[in-house]
């Protein structure tokens, strides 16, 4: 985990101030509303519909057991005991007071967390992958190039008003668990012929309101000169990207209109004038940051262990949590543990105090102290000895942290939507209420094998549900809530956009017509036949008739 | 309208032309590009100082050769959500080598005079009613930069 040194902490200090005086100058009067919005966008603090929203950052998604207690506290102390873990694995307090947010980010700042850039025209916080360092295939750990990232974007003088958000994730393997397709900037840790280790680059990835996938725009660049190129992509973005409507202002939106072809060239043109210079990385640098991220210190002796086997062979349940929740590690006798967030009709990546505070506990005991974030708002344990698997399942079983859903429909990746957002144009929770009690037979889900649903309450695409193997889009039809639904989206290494199914349909009837989806992909599945690879087989064809055929 | 020079108030000795009027007048004449690329080669032969205000719609390649007859370049901020200017100024002094004063002009307040400052922006022509002298305090409210840029140009692994 990255150490902060004095100038890191100073920097979130003086941060915390700056934006204490702004409100200050706001309350008195001295900033206009619009102005004001800015600038608290810039720190995390939207208005919602009940009350300000603070989304405090995770960088690439990576916690420490301190800091979740941290969260804990603030959310006992300054809002509901409760926080939302976000699909670009930061977290949410819902219901703090514009005249606290400042003590709130002086107490964040105790335990090296801000809210710098989690909102706003700016370079967004960086996300990552949630298994980094724990597959073989992976080419190097992508977290000290996300934290390098970080530290450049973070109150960067140039681009602190872009035309609009601007959000960038990095993986450094070819299994994409960061969707790195639909980011503004995706960099992939990547290996040329010549057996030297660089960064492919794509831009012009993004959900909302025109869905794409990125384009490389370089499949090979020299690892020193990442923040170099990534400087010249945010100052081409800067100068030409479009001011005049915000739907048409996204990077994607320029590499669209101006073809893969001229984007790159003026890139290019641009690196070339600054490559070289002093924004080259330097070996010490790499090598500091690199040294923050060095795996844990794993026990030579944990595939020893027998109880584990013991426990596979007798419980049951403990064997289908395994099988669902946990992923072989590359460190033999160790796995990683996916904790859902998906309890029982409850909201989707909610934790309450006690529950951070109990995972912080169990983060010390099991797992060196470090808890991860996904962009699925679950959590992850990244390190468990398989000797500890079981007590942690049973621990995190009484939290409700254990139920065993990865991977299934039950595992909804859920905006708050019209609880909570005021650009909401329908309700979500109640859907994913809905979806859960109707689908609760877990053999069926696990027949129905991997299965990504996720559903956002406008056109905004908080809960990427263009890349979901199912996605739900929430509209609002004369004041009502409906629905409508895509299929065949992917965020992984095959990502693609979802197409719409039909005519959306009444909050009611969201259950039914995802059972005749369900049903129509058993019947035509092929055997062993993923749902995403039957719709990209068939098409949606079938399944709109079979959805569409009572109305007719 | 109140102007800061060097993080100092200062007074402003510059005319502002946008008609083809003014540029009959004598003095440091700060003209509007349109006007600048109509009368380049008068305004060139005319005795006293040449500024020249650009924004982000400009088509700035006329310009460049010209730099160094220029003693300032004025970069228009039109709202505070549009950062162009940040990009220009850099380019101006990064790419262009451009020495001379470059002042920000159009919606200049608080909270973008720091980024302004790191990007090779000097003067500030700060509308009245949001001028204080309080608001020079804004240089220093954060002194980590790990960014190389305009004030100092090596990132935070290459300072100290
Ligand atoms: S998708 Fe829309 S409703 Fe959902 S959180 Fe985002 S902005 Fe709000």
């Amino acid at each position: 985990m990255y150490i902060y040194n004095e100038l890191d902490q100073q920097l979130i200090e003086q941060r915390a101030e700056q934006f204490r005086d702004q409100v200050r100058r706001y309350l008195a009067g001295q900033i206009a509303e619009d102005e004001f919005r800015v600038l608290r966008l810039q720190n995390g603090l939207y208005i919602q519909r009940h009350a300000p929203m603070l989304r405090v950052a995770i960088n690439y998604g990576l916690l420490s057991s301190q800091q979740l207690r941290a969260l804990a506290e603030v959310s006992r102390k300054y809002d509901k005991s409760y926080a939302h873990f976000t699909t670009r694995q930061n977290v949410q307090f819902n219901w703090p007071a514009l005249e606290q947010v400042p003590d709130i980010l002086a107490d964040l700042a105790k335990v090296q967390m801000h809210a710098i850039q989690t909102s706003g025209s700016c370079i967004r916080s960086v996300g990552s992958d949630h298994f980094a360092g724990v597959f073989a295939d992976e080419i190097e750990d992508p977290r000290p190039w996300s934290e390098i990232i970080r530290q450049w974007a973070a109150l960067h003088p140039e681009f602190a008003y872009l035309p609009r958000k601007f959000k960038i994730a990095c993986t450094g393997s070819r299994s994409d668990r960061a969707a790195t397709q639909v980011h503004d900037i995706g960099v992939h840790v990547v290996n040329n012929d010549a057996g030297e280790q660089g960064f492919e680059i794509l831009v012009g990835g993004g959900l909302g309101r025109t869905p794409m996938i990125g384009k490389v725009i370089r499949d090979f660049l020299p690892r020193q000169e990442l923040l170099a190129y990534l400087e010249a992509i945010l100052r081409v973005y800067n100068l030409w990207g479009r001011r005049d409507n915000k739907y048409k202002a996204r990077i994607k939106i320029l590499v669209q209109s101006l073809g893969v072809e001229d984007f790159r060239n003026r890139v290019e043109a641009e690196w070339e004038r600054i490559k070289g210079g002093e924004l080259t990385l330097t070996d010490a640098y790499v090598d500091r940051i690199k040294a923050d991220f060095q795996p844990p210190a794993y026990d030579a002796n944990a595939a020893a262990d027998t109880s584990y086997a013991e426990k596979l062979a007798s419980e049951r349940d403990f064997a289908v949590w395994i099988e669902r929740n946990t992923v072989p590690h590359k460190v033999a006798g160790y796995r990683a543990v996916t904790l859902t967030l998906k309890d029982y009709l409850k909201a989707p990546g909610d934790l309450s105090d006690v529950q951070m505070d109990e995972v912080a506990d169990l983060a010390d005991r099991y797992n060196f102290g470090e808890v991860r974030t996904t962009h699925e708002q679950n959590m992850v344990f990244a390190h468990i000895k398989q000797a500890d698997l079981y007590p942690l399942w049973q621990a995190l079983g009484e939290l409700g942290l254990a139920r065993p859903v990865v991977g299934t429909i039950n595992d909804m990746i859920c905006c708050p939507g019209l609880d909570f957002c005021s650009l909401a144009n329908a309700e979500t929770l109640s859907v994913a209420r809905q979806v859960q009690e109707r689908f609760d037979d877990m053999d069926y889900l696990y027949d129905l094998g991997d299965l990504s649903l996720k559903m956002s309450g406008c056109i905004n695409a908080c809960a990427h549900h263009h890349v979901g193997h199912i996605g739900i889009l929430g509209v609002d039809k004369n004041g009502e809530s409906y629905y409508q639904f895509t299929l065949g989206g992917s965020a992984a290494e095959d990502a693609s956009i979802g197409k719409v199914l039909g005519k959306s349909i009444p909050l009611a009837e969201v259950g039914d017509t995802l059972q005749k989806i369900l049903d129509t992909y058993v019947e035509i599945r092929d055997e062993g036949e993923r749902f995403l690879d039957t719709v990209r087989r068939v098409g949606n064809q079938p399944f709109k008739e079979r959805v569409y055929a009572a109305n007719h | 309208m109140p102007l800061i020079i060097d993080r100092q108030p200062a007074a402003d000795t510059w005319v502002r032309v946008d008609s083809e009027e003014g540029l009959k007048q004598s003095g440091d004449l700060l003209v509007d590009f349109a006007l600048w690329l109509e009368h380049a080669d008068q305004l060139k032969a005319r005795d006293g100082r040449l500024g020249v205000v650009i924004d982000g719609d400009s088509e700035l390649d006329p310009l460049l050769s010209d730099l160094d007859r220029l003693a300032l370049v004025a970069v228009a901020f039109p709202s505070f959500a549009d950062g162009r200017g940040f990009s220009l100024a850099r380019m101006l002094r990064q790419h262009h080598g451009f020495t001379g004063e470059i002042r920000a002009v159009g919606d200049v307040t608080w909270d973008r005079l720091r980024y302004m400052a790191r990007c090779g922006i000097n003067a500030y022509d700060v509308p009245a009613e949001r001028y204080s002298d309080d608001m020079l305090s804004a240089f220093d409210e954060i002194t980590v930069c790990y960014q190389g840029a305009e004030d100092d140009p090596r990132p935070i692994y290459r300072q100290s």
